[in-house]
């Protein structure tokens, strides 16, 4: 079942592009853009997660947090702001992230997977088209036969999956994968990918995106 | 030191010198008087015996016998010692050749004596001397008796004149410890009382330096500490004041910055929100358009925010040079720049004004003008008109912006000189808004000693006035 998420966000074009983000993630989204539009919502409907922005219209971000802290709903907050005390302050009033604006759509879907699998709400069993991979055991099936993967190619393919539909650059994925502090060739990104094309069968699924990098589609 | 602690041992030191020096003076000059009164009184007895033995100088003469001459002197003498017996009063008389004639006295006669050196028949000396513990008062004469000297000397004992200052003395020691003692504890209580008032001003200076700025001092004297204290908490006052204002400035540049790092952060995620997406996604026609036209409008609301924000710091240029200029006619100049901006909208653009000279900055202006009918297009719909009036009020210019449009709430009316303030928020990001305007606006009517005043009606209209005037009028009459 596709999970959750709440939108709380009074600037329609930020609210749409996170939308359209979420739904490329299976996300099942509803918006909201206002504080108390929200809670009126929050309150009919159960969501696995909020996105709150801070600054709203007749009931900020910290006072809709006062009210639905019952709920045991997540919550990330979304600001503008960068001061100290507002982070302490989300923080403190039981927010389970922060993301200061502008952000990367990757960096908000890595930060609401996090938040998921904290409360549990993460499928532990990923599927995509023929390829099965459980998260817990790390093992990949194809038609209930094993697939044999390095660490590192097993770890790709993770990524990938989190950000199907979503373009990263080669960096992206050496940060991803190999860790920030790697400072490898991007070749060995092509590498492993070529590799996983072919042990995966999903050559046509994994595409090469001109400038940028690589994609996984469905 | 404390002070009150000098204050007390400092009046103590003074109190003690100063009362033992009188009261030795006066013990010292009662005693002399005492002494003199003495001293007095004896040399009348002398006189006195003096002349009763005048008186009877011619009876011996008649008789010229020694013998005779001493039998008398003895009986005046014994009559003289009986009649003052109790007071201590002796008599000596001796002949010239120093055989002693008459003496009573209880006591060894000094042999070397001093006083009868020089003397001669018209003088009295008078000595004291100490004898067996005993002051004794000596005075002697000369009496001439049928050509023979005679030394009369009579002695008072005045041994008492000094036990009486003894006494006084000895009774003084004790008044003085009583008084002392007296004075230390009345000097403790008035020191302390005197200091105490110094001793809350200082409690409450270290309150207010520990950052308790409210804090007062309560001093109900007049005196000068009272003054002081008064003087004090209005000195309180004022930095209390002066601190509040600063929080207030602080708050409100925080506020601003607050509300700037908003304005700023919101296209600007929508723009890299947007871009990244149309970049790392299947490509997606509607999508795409879609996207590209918030990019693009974002970008646009960045450049109005930015001409914005220039606006504001041209504002904050140190020196304005104001000239005296028509501000119909700057109006009239700017007039088909106002029409462009007002096709847009499909509105339209109607003067009416009067010939105003007035000392103004002609960019500022602009400025004002430009902002006043920008805000007036956004409330209104198409082909509704927005007029500009200029005219004069009793000693003011009144410059209004007067629109037909959706109006504002009475319950946002003090809020829109705000910096970022928006009364409908989504309809000003739809026109490239930011909330600035106003708050520009009335920066530069303040540098022009200009008041703007609104007057809004919802779905109405509203009156933008500016008021350039002589004579200033009070900023809270103005706005409603």
């Amino acid at each position: 079942m596709n999970k959750k998420i709440l939108i709380v966000e009074d600037d329609v074009h930020i609210s749409k592009i996170i939308k359209m983000n979420l739904n490329l993630m299976n996300y099942a989204t509803t918006e909201a853009y206002d504080g108390l539009a929200a809670f009126e919502m929050l309150k009919r409907e159960k969501f696995d997660l909020i996105l709150l922005d801070v600054m709203i219209p007749h009931l900020d971000g910290f006072e809709l947090m006062e009210r639905i802290k019952s709920y045991g709903t997540p919550v990330i907050f979304l600001t503008a702001k960068n001061s100290v005390y507002d982070k302490v302050n989300g923080l403190k009033l039981g927010a389970d992230d922060y993301m200061v604006k502008p952000f990367e759509a990757i960096e908000l879907l890595a930060r609401i997977e996090t938040v998921l699998r904290r409360y549990g709400h993460e499928d532990r069993v990923v599927e995509f088209q023929h390829v099965q991979v459980d998260l817990d055991k790390r093992e990949v099936v194809i038609q209930e036969a094993p697939v044999e993967l390095t660490p590192k190619e097993y770890e790709l393919l993770v990524v990938l999956l989190k950000n199907k539909n979503i373009a990263l650059t080669r960096e992206q994925f050496l940060d991803k994968v190999w860790g920030g502090d790697y400072y490898g060739e991007t070749r060995t990104v092509d590498m492993h990918i070529k590799s996983l094309r072919k042990k995966l069968g999903l050559q046509d699924q994994i595409k090469t995106i001109y400038k940028i990098g690589y994609r996984l589609e469905d | 030191m404390k002070f009150w602690q000098k204050i007390y041992l400092f009046s103590i030191l003074v109190f003690v010198i100063i009362f033992n020096i009188a009261s030795i003076l006066v013990i010292e000059r009662s005693h002399n008087k005492m002494l003199g009164q003495a001293i007095n009184v004896a040399l009348s007895q002398n006189i006195s015996i003096h002349s009763s033995v005048d008186a009877i100088v011619p009876i011996l003469r008649i008789y010229d016998s020694i013998d005779y001459e001493k039998t008398v002197l003895t009986r005046i003498a014994n009559e003289f010692v009986d009649k003052n017996s109790e007071q201590g009063v002796y008599m000596d008389i001796t002949d010239d050749s120093q055989r002693t004639v008459f003496n009573n006295s209880d006591f060894p006669m000094p042999a070397a004596r001093s006083e009868l050196d020089n003397l001669d028949e018209d003088s009295i000396h008078s000595i004291l001397r100490e004898i067996d513990a005993r002051t004794i008062l000596f005075t002697s004469n000369i009496t001439d008796i049928n050509h023979k000297k005679y030394v009369f000397t009579y002695m008072k004992d005045v041994t008492s004149v000094y036990q009486d200052r003894i006494d006084q003395y000895s009774f003084f020691a004790k008044v003085d410890l009583a008084a002392c003692l007296l004075f230390m504890v009345i000097m403790f209580f008035v020191s302390r009382g005197l200091t105490r008032s110094i001793d809350r001003l200082n409690r409450t200076a270290k309150v207010i330096a520990q950052g308790d700025f409210s804090e007062r001092v309560t001093l109900k004297s007049r005196d000068e500490i009272g003054i002081l204290g008064s003087n004090f908490n209005e000195m309180a006052e004022v930095v209390e004041d002066k601190i509040n204002e600063l929080e207030r400035n602080n708050e409100e540049k925080q506020r601003f910055i607050n509300n700037f790092t908003h304005e700023l952060k919101t296209p600007l995620t929508s723009i890299i929100g947007y871009a990244n997406f149309l970049r790392t996604t299947k490509y997606n026609e509607e999508l795409f358009v879609d996207g590209l036209n918030v990019i693009y409008s974002e970008g646009k609301r960045l450049e109005s925010l930015s001409l914005k924000l220039m606006d504001l710091i041209l504002l904050q240029k140190e020196q304005i040079q104001m000239e005296l200029q028509d501000l119909g006619e700057i109006i009239t100049e700017i007039k088909p720049a106002l029409e462009i901006m007002a096709k847009e909208k499909n509105a339209a653009i109607a003067l009416d004004c009067e010939k105003g000279e007035l000392p103004l900055e002609r960019d500022l202006i602009k400025v004002l003008i430009f902002n006043l009918v920008d805000n007036a297009l956004k409330a209104s719909s198409p082909e509704q008109t927005i007029t500009l009036r200029a005219y004069w009020q009793g000693g003011n210019y009144i410059l209004a912006v007067i629109d037909q449009g959706i109006g504002i709430g009475q319950e946002d009316q003090d809020k829109i000189f705000e910096p970022f303030f928006m009364a409908d928020k989504s309809r000003t990001r739809r026109s490239n808004g930011a909330g600035l305007g106003l708050a520009i606006c009335q920066n530069v009517a303040g540098i022009h000693g200009a008041v703007i005043r609104v007057n809004s009606v919802v779905q109405q209209g509203t009156t933008v006035e500016v008021v350039f005037g002589s004579n200033p009028v009070a900023e809270s009459e103005l706005r409603p």
